[in-house]
C-alpha cells in the first residue's frame, strides 16, 4: 500500500525522480528555518529592527530612486532579446531543414553586422536619446 | 564461501511489509538519484566543499592560511561552525520591509539554485531528469533565478538594497542575451538540446577548442550571472555595504549564500558539460565506467570553479559602466560572431548532412 504511494506506476520514472528532487529542494528551506526557530534566541528590540543606514537613524525616502542614466540599456535590451530569439529560431531551423542553411547564414550575418554597428554607436546613444527627447 | 549479502536479505525478509516497502523505496533508483547522487546530498556537500575550497584558495592568493583551527585538518569543520552560527542568530525582520516577500525570497532563491542540478548529467544515465530539451530547461530555471534576488532587494525597502537591486537588474539584462547566444552556438554545432547528447558529440574535440570565442563569452557571462568578482557590483561590500543582501541576517543570509554558491557550481558543471566534454576522459584503471564518469565531470567542474575563485583573488571590481559596456558592446557581437563562425564552418565542412 505504502509502496503504491512511494513509487507510482503510471508515472514516468524520470518525472517521478524530478518530483522527488523538487520535493526535497522545497523541504530544505523550512528545515533551515525550523532549526533556526529551535536554537536562535528571541530578544527583539527596536534598535535591532531599524533599517541599516551605516549607523545613522534611517531617513525615510518617499520616491524610489531608479538610476535613469542607464535607461537606454533597457531599450536596447528589448531589441536584443528579439534578436536572440530570432537567432535561436534560425539555428533550430538550420538544424531541421537543410535548404534554409544559406538563408539562415545570411540572417545571422545581418544580425551580427547590426550588433557590431550598434556597439560602435552605443557611446553616443544616450546623448541622441536626450536630444530626441528635448526636440 | 558465505554470501555477504545473505544476512541483509534475511533481515529484509524478517521486516514487516510496511517497512519492506520503505526499504524498497529507499533503494529505488528515483530516490537514490533525487536524494543522494546527483541530488540533494551531493549538491549540498559539494556546495560546502566549494565554500571551503574557495576560502583556502583565496587565503593562499593573499598569502594567508585560511580556516585552520576548527576541525583540526585544514579547518574542514569551519563551515559547520559557520552554519551553526548563522542558524543560531536571531531572526531579525527590519521595520517597514515587505514581510512575506522578505522571508520567502531567500527560500525561493535556494530552491531555484538547487533545481538547476535536476537537469545536469553527471555521467551516462546519472541525471535526475533526462530531457530532450535539457539545455533549455536549465536556461529557463537559470533565467528565473534573478527574480528572487530583485524581489528581495525590493522587499527590503532600504537604500543599499535598492541600489544593489537596480544594479543587478541592469547587469542581468546585459548578460542574459550573450549567455543565450553562446548556448545557441553549442546547439548549432552539436545539433541537439539534450545535455547527454551534447557530451557525446564532443568525443573527438571538446567544444572549448572548437568554439573558443563561445567558451570565453560563456565564462564571462558565468561570472556576471552569478555575481562573482569582478562582476560583484550588486553586493559590492565596502561600497554599498552588502548590496541587496544588506538587510538579511541569520538563517535568511545562510540560505542566500548557499543559493549563490550552488548557482556558481551549477554553472561550472554546465560549462564542463557544454565545453569541456563532460564526463568523457581517459579510463582510470581499477575504476568502473559508472564511477570514473562522475569523477571526470566533477574534476572538470572544479577546474572551472578554481578559475572563478582565482579571478576573485586577482581582479578588482569593475564599475557599472564598464560592466554594461562589456556586456552590450563586446560580448553580444562576439557571441554573434561565434554563432556565425560555427554556422560557416559547419556549412563548409558539410558536418550538417544536407544536400543543396
Amino acid at each position: 500500500m505504502l509502496f503504491v504511494v512511494l513509487s507510482p506506476e503510471g508515472l514516468d520514472a524520470a518525472l517521478w525522480t524530478l518530483l522527488l528532487y523538487l520535493l526535497l529542494t522545497i523541504v530544505a528551506p523550512p528545515i533551515f528555518y525550523l532549526v533556526s526557530v529551535l536554537i536562535a534566541p528571541k530578544k527583539p528590540s527596536r534598535v535591532k529592527r531599524m533599517l541599516f543606514e551605516s549607523g545613522q537613524t534611517p531617513i525615510p525616502v518617499r520616491t524610489t530612486p531608479f538610476p535613469i542614466e542607464y535607461f537606454p540599456y533597457v531599450i536596447i535590451y528589448i531589441a536584443y532579446a528579439v534578436f536572440a530569439v530570432i537567432a535561436f529560431i534560425v539555428v533550430l531551423d538550420m538544424l531541421r531543414a537543410g535548404e534554409s542553411l544559406v538563408r539562415g547564414l545570411i540572417i545571422l550575418a545581418a544580425i551580427t553586422a547590426g550588433s557590431i554597428y550598434a556597439s560602435t554607436q552605443l557611446p553616443t546613444l544616450k546623448q541622441r536619446l536626450e536630444k530626441g527627447a528635448a526636440s | 564461501m558465505i554470501d555477504p549479502i545473505q544476512p541483509f536479505v534475511q533481515m529484509y525478509n524478517s521486516l514487516p511489509p510496511m517497512l519492506q516497502e520503505l526499504v524498497r523505496f529507499l533503494y529505488s533508483e528515483p530516490f537514490i538519484k533525487a536524494a543522494i547522487f546527483p541530488g540533494a546530498l551531493f549538491s549540498t556537500l559539494l556546495g560546502m566543499f566549494a565554500v571551503w575550497f574557495e576560502r583556502k584558495l583565496f587565503a593562499r592568493i593573499s598569502l594567508r592560511i585560511g580556516p585552520l583551527h576548527v576541525g583540526k585538518v585544514a579547518g574542514i569543520l569551519q563551515l559547520i561552525a559557520d552554519a551553526i552560527k548563522f542558524l543560531s542568530k536571531e531572526r531579525i525582520i527590519p521595520e517597514g520591509v515587505n514581510r512575506p516577500l522578505f522571508v520567502l525570497m531567500p527560500c525561493l532563491a535556494l530552491v531555484l539554485s538547487l533545481l538547476l542540478y535536476a537537469f545536469l548529467p553527471f555521467g551516462a544515465g546519472w541525471i535526475i531528469y533526462p530531457s530532450e530539451i535539457g539545455l533549455l530547461l536549465f536556461f529557463l530555471v537559470a533565467a528565473l533565478s534573478p527574480v528572487p534576488i530583485v524581489l528581495a532587494g525590493y522587499a527590503s525597502r532600504s537604500k543599499y538594497p535598492f541600489i544593489g537591486m537596480s544594479r543587478i537588474a541592469l547587469q542581468l539584462f546585459g548578460y542574459e542575451v550573450p549567455l543565450f547566444l553562446a548556448l545557441t552556438g553549442v546547439v548549432l554545432s552539436t545539433r541537439t538540446l539534450n545535455l547527454e547528447k551534447i557530451v557525446e558529440a564532443q568525443v573527438r574535440v571538446p567544444l572549448a577548442v572548437a568554439q573558443v570565442i563561445g567558451f570565453v563569452v560563456f565564462m564571462i557571462t558565468l561570472l556576471a550571472e552569478t555575481e562573482r568578482l569582478p562582476f560583484d557590483i550588486p553586493t559590492a561590500e565596502g561600497e554599498i555595504v552588502f548590496g541587496w543582501q544588506t538587510e538579511y541576517s541569520g538563517v535568511y543570509f545562510l540560505m542566500i549564500q548557499l543559493a549563490m554558491f550552488e548557482k556558481v557550481l551549477a554553472f561550472c558543471f554546465l560549462g564542463a558539460v557544454l565545453y569541456l566534454g563532460g564526463w568523457l576522459g581517459p579510463p582510470i584503471p581499477g575504476l568502473p565506467e559508472t564511477l570514473s564518469a562522475p569523477f571526470w565531470i566533477i574534476l572538470k567542474a572544479l577546474i572551472l570553479f578554481t578559475l572563478v575563485a582565482l579571478l576573485r583573488g586577482v581582479y578588482p571590481r569593475l564599475t557599472i559602466e564598464k560592466v554594461l559596456d562589456l556586456g552590450w558592446k563586446y560580448l553580444i557581437p562576439l557571441a554573434f560572431v561565434n554563432l556565425i563562425i560555427t554556422a560557416g564552418t559547419s556549412l563548409v565542412a558539410g558536418a550538417l548532412t544536407i544536400t543543396f
